[in-house]
């Protein structure tokens, strides 16, 4: 689904790199590259050379859901209601169809009790939850999680992973630095100084990881028992 | 020397917190959901927002800091080393503490999150402080970075540490465990014994006591100890 082929920006360096559809995770350490290569994705960057191209086409001419990794930055609407129904809008969905979309998204979010507040009113893991239930309202093609779950508690951490099950996209493309989260992913990226070093199923990456800090917690304890 | 929540709420419009508890010497681990008020507490631990009714009392603390949840509110500095120097502290020592040596000259909000959320606490935990108030300080960070934070925390010359956080992988060694429950900020008791009665305990850690493991603290370390001690 993703194609990146002879990609330099910044500090990023990908001779070659294919992401299939479904969940992908990709972790490393600060400045590794992975915002910038999400950021690329999500067509917010250009590239400085090569291509990046998802489905064939163009990140611009794809329909993309982002929510990226400073909460205040993701809500732009005067309430949580507004920012939530501003994509459908934007989409000329017809209005009797907006509403129950937008609490059908808050209600599986489990914020339905924040529809009426002020956004700027919000904790950070609230308007983290708000930017993901916006983004996933759109049903897009693509969706790019950049460390959304740095920001929420267990409870809310595991709404999210169950809402990115029940309302799948295509392709889901998260940075993570949890890595339980990540070792649930179909596929784990490794980013280590602008290459994407390993790349995988959970159990073929982490593998290569099973000597660090990289290592999931959880799957620590399980050896243990 | 401690940090006294005497009768206090917190309010926004509806929304109301009640806290009353004392922070004495040690690290404090702060929890609870998203929203439940963590920052909005830390926020009046450190005198910057006015509590509604009660008040807040620093015995013995007089040098006090918070650091805030997103690191971009802290830069005052345009370059990294000016940033450095705002703190008083020495430039190539603290680039190398934080990982970011031959970067003094990069303007300071160009660096990633997670670079310049270490910048920022490696200065802050540079300085010397009675008490630190630590507002979700390992969000942005990698694994590696968290546990040097947590080195940080543990060999610094703090004598009182609060740390509000949801943080599920890499903690410091504790002393007491607080929770945010039903706008009321409950008081767990001091580590290991409060272990069992904490709601919002990471993944690992509940997971080694479903095994029957008690770990003395709070660490992955503490778990994985605890259970292989159960195979002894």
């Amino acid at each position: 689904m993703i194609y990146a082929q002879n990609l330099r920006h910044r500090l990023l360096d990908i001779e070659s790199l294919h992401i299939g559809g479904g969940h992908t995770t990709i972790i490393g350490h600060n400045g590794s590259g992975k915002t910038t290569f999400l950021k690329l994705c999500a067509g917010i960057e250009l590239p400085q050379h090569g291509t990046l191209t998802i489905s064939g086409k163009e990140p611009r001419a794809v329909d993309i859901g982002w929510v990226g990794e400073v909460p205040d930055n993701n809500l732009v609407f005067r309430t949580v209601y507004d920012e939530v129904a501003s994509g459908l809008r934007f989409r000329r969905t017809p209005v009797d169809d907006i509403e129950p979309a937008v609490l059908d998204v808050l209600s599986d979010m489990g914020i339905l009790h924040l529809s009426s507040r002020a956004s700027h009113t919000l904790s950070g893991g609230e308007k983290a939850l708000v930017a993901c239930a916006a983004a996933l309202a759109l049903s897009p093609e693509l969706l790019i999680l950049d460390e959304t779950d740095t920001h929420l508690d267990r409870k809310a951490a595991d709404i999210l992973e169950t809402m990115i099950h029940r309302r799948p996209a295509p392709c889901i493309l998260q940075c993570t630095h949890d890595m339980d989260t990540a070792a649930c992913s179909d596929q784990v990226i490794y980013f280590d100084g602008g290459h994407p070093r390993y790349a995988g199923t959970p159990d073929e990456v982490f593998f290569h990881l099973s000597e660090t800090e990289m290592y999931p917690p959880l799957w620590r304890i399980a050896e243990c028992i | 020397m401690h940090l006294n929540a005497d009768g206090l709420t917190l309010s926004h419009g509806e929304w109301a917190l009640c806290a009353d508890g004392v922070f004495g010497e040690g690290v404090h681990l702060v929890t609870g959901a998203v929203g439940s008020g963590k920052t909005t507490l830390a926020s009046a631990l450190a005198g910057i927002f006015e509590p509604t009714s009660g008040q807040i009392s620093r015995e013995g603390v007089l040098r006090f800091t918070l650091s805030m949840q997103f690191p971009e509110y802290h830069v005052t500095g345009f370059l990294v080393k000016d940033e450095i120097r705002s703190w008083h502290l020495p430039v190539g020592k603290t680039l190398k503490k934080s990982g970011l040596e031959g970067r003094e000259n990069e303007k300071t909000l160009t660096l990633s999150r997670g670079q310049l959320k270490r910048l920022h606490l490696t200065c802050l935990l540079g300085n010397s402080w009675d008490a630190v108030i630590l507002d979700e300080p390992f969000a942005g960070l990698d694994c590696r970075e968290k546990k040097r934070i947590c080195t940080a925390i543990e060999e610094g010359n703090h004598p009182l540490i609060i740390i509000f956080t949801h943080e599920q992988a890499v903690l410091p060694v504790a002393d007491f465990i607080w929770e945010i429950e039903g706008n009321a900020l409950v008081c767990r008791g001091s580590v290991p014994d409060a272990i069992p009665a904490w709601k919002g305990a990471p993944r690992y850690l509940t997971r080694a006591m479903e095994e029957g493991a008690h770990p003395e603290n709070i660490r992955l370390q503490d778990a994985t100890e605890a259970l292989c001690r159960m195979h002894d």
